[in-house]
């Protein structure tokens, strides 16, 4: 579905990834792990365009995506839930999920895609006409979150999602991923919980210093290196 | 009495031509996030178009008005896309677009002063005439009641399209949250493209109705850019409906100023709200530092 082939990226003179092979294949859940400034959320602005990639490819399908525009990325069907800001604070909850899909499709099939994602998050539903910024912080990811399906993915990068949510919220969060899968949707999530992720992904990519340095499925959990740094409760 | 009456009259009719002018060039700002100081000129070419057409062609005043209009919005366009695009193509920073949109405003007063002298010029559309007496010792011209109407139908209508319309809907957002804007998905370069348009013919309109209340002279873009700046950091300048209000407030203050003040005091009240307002609230009585309405 996506395959990532000796990426080098960064922002102008910045140079953040040096030569990165990720894939993820249909269906599946890959997480990237890795400490501050490794080049996590690069990765995911390189597929997005928001970064400057300087040398190797991004495909997606086959096709080689490196250098469109973000807008046209998002119509081959790949959505980003971002960090930091994640709504527009100053739009409804109804605007905020239908920007993402009027984008891309007529009027009544954005639309459509409303009823789905007010009957996985009822909260928005009862809020619809509020302005996001009035949101509880759980809420405010639930919104971020359906618009990114409103624009029907087949494939969702996530950048740290369970950023700041309370242990009860996080664990509400990863079980909505994992039912995004039953859905179709492939995803790509930057998270810091290494252990979380783990458990959560198919497989994972450790990145350190803008490089793969390891990359496995569950059994990771158990490797020396990983047990020492990420989950001794450093990270 | 009736001199406070006629005062915040006459402060609306001033206000309204300020908020025009601070309109357009805070829905400019507020989706490009830079100065663009040759709004000014926008004014003042739609001004000299009307001494062009009308006065010297003898178009029709109505088609006058509209071919005004649509070439305003063109020409905001231009600067746009043959300026201040290509710069930001090669990395140029907002400071570098500042200047530039000085260097901009500076060489069309030149053009327009080859073009047309240096002297002042009348449209003479409407005969100077007596105003209309209203009660309460309140005297209005026609042209006066038309500015005010006219003004008052626009930000309606403005206000409608930002709010309804899909289009208003992404400059909201773009607006709101530039790099979430291109991550949903709005190409960037459409908004700025439609900000430019929809910006300068409001200059366009400010720059008709400039031309048939007062005279036209080259220079006097920069201060009615001064003052539509004035109102719009005053009102808020990355909210379109504040930079509204704030230009109100500022024609009633330069009009109720010069009360107990000199007339000539009119532009150092607007300065001296300027510099109050630059200093103790930057964000304008309804704007936003980074986001209004983010916690």
């Amino acid at each position: 579905m996506l395959e990532i082939n000796d990426l080098y990226s960064g922002y102008g003179e910045l140079k953040v990834l040096k030569g990165v092979n990720i894939s993820v294949g249909k269906n599946e859940i890959v997480a990237l792990i890795g400490p501050n400034g490794a080049g996590k959320s690069t990765v995911i602005k390189s597929i997005f365009n928001i970064s400057d990639v300087s040398a190797g490819e991004v495909l997606f399908r086959g096709k080689d995506i490196t250098g469109l525009r973000t807008h046209e990325i998002i119509k081959l069907g790949i959505s980003y839930l971002n960090q930091g800001k994640i709504n527009f604070s100053n739009l409804t909850v109804r605007e905020n999920l239908m920007i993402g899909a009027d984008q891309i499709f007529a009027p009544d099939v954005a639309e459509e895609g409303l009823g789905k994602v007010y009957a996985k998050f009822p909260d928005l539903h009862a809020k619809e006409k509020e302005l996001a910024y009035t949101l509880s912080g759980g809420q405010q990811q639930m919104l971020a979150l359906g618009r990114s399906l409103m624009q029907r993915p087949a494939l969702l990068l996530m950048d740290e999602p369970s950023l700041g949510l309370s242990p009860k919220l996080q664990k509400e969060l990863f079980e909505t991923i994992s039912s995004l899968r039953s859905e179709g949707i492939s995803m790509l999530i930057v998270e810091q919980n290494a252990k979380k992720a783990i458990e959560l992904a198919d497989r994972t990519y450790l990145l350190e210093d803008g490089k793969v340095v390891l990359e496995g499925g569950k059994e990771i959990l158990e490797n020396e290196a990983i047990k020492n740094v990420y989950l001794g409760g450093r990270y | 009495m009736s001199l406070l009456a006629q005062s915040i009259i006459n402060g609306l009719i001033t206000g309204s031509i300020y908020a025009l002018v601070a309109a357009g060039y805070s829905l400019i700002y507020s989706t490009n996030n830079f100065m663009h100081f040759a709004h000014g000129i926008s004014v003042v070419a739609a001004g000299y178009m009307v001494y062009w057409l009308f006065t010297l062609a003898g178009t029709p005043f109505y088609a006058t008005c509209l071919i005004t209009i649509l070439l305003s919005a063109l020409f905001g366009l231009a600067m746009y896309r043959l300026i201040y695009l290509p710069l930001q193509r090669r990395g140029s920073s907002n400071v570098i677009l500042l200047i530039a949109s000085i260097g901009i405003l500076i060489f069309f007063q030149n053009i327009i002063q080859i073009a047309f002298g240096s002297g002042v010029k009348l449209i003479g559309y409407i005969e100077v005439s007596r105003g209309i007496a209203f009660p309460g010792g309140i005297t209005m011209t026609v042209l006066q009641i038309v500015i005010l109407l006219i003004s008052g139908i626009i930000f309606i209508m403005l206000y409608q399209f930002m709010q309804k319309t899909k289009l208003g809907r992404n400059m909201r957002a773009v607006s709101n949250n530039k790099e979430l804007a291109s991550i949903v998905g709005i190409d960037h370069i459409r908004i700025s493209d439609f900000s430019f348009l929809i910006g300068s013919a409001l200059a366009g309109v400010a720059g008709i109705l400039v031309a048939l209340e007062q005279n036209l002279s080259p220079l006097m873009g920069t201060n009615l850019m001064i003052k539509g700046f004035t109102g719009a950091v005053i009102g808020g300048i990355n909210y379109v409906p504040g930079s509204i209000i704030g230009s109100f407030v500022l024609g009633m203050a330069e009009n109720l100023g010069i009360l107990v003040l000199p007339s000539g005091y009119k532009d150092a009240i607007a300065f001296s709200l300027l510099f109050l307002f630059l200093l103790f609230k930057p964000n304008g009585i309804l704007g936003k530092k980074e986001g209004r309405f983010d916690k």
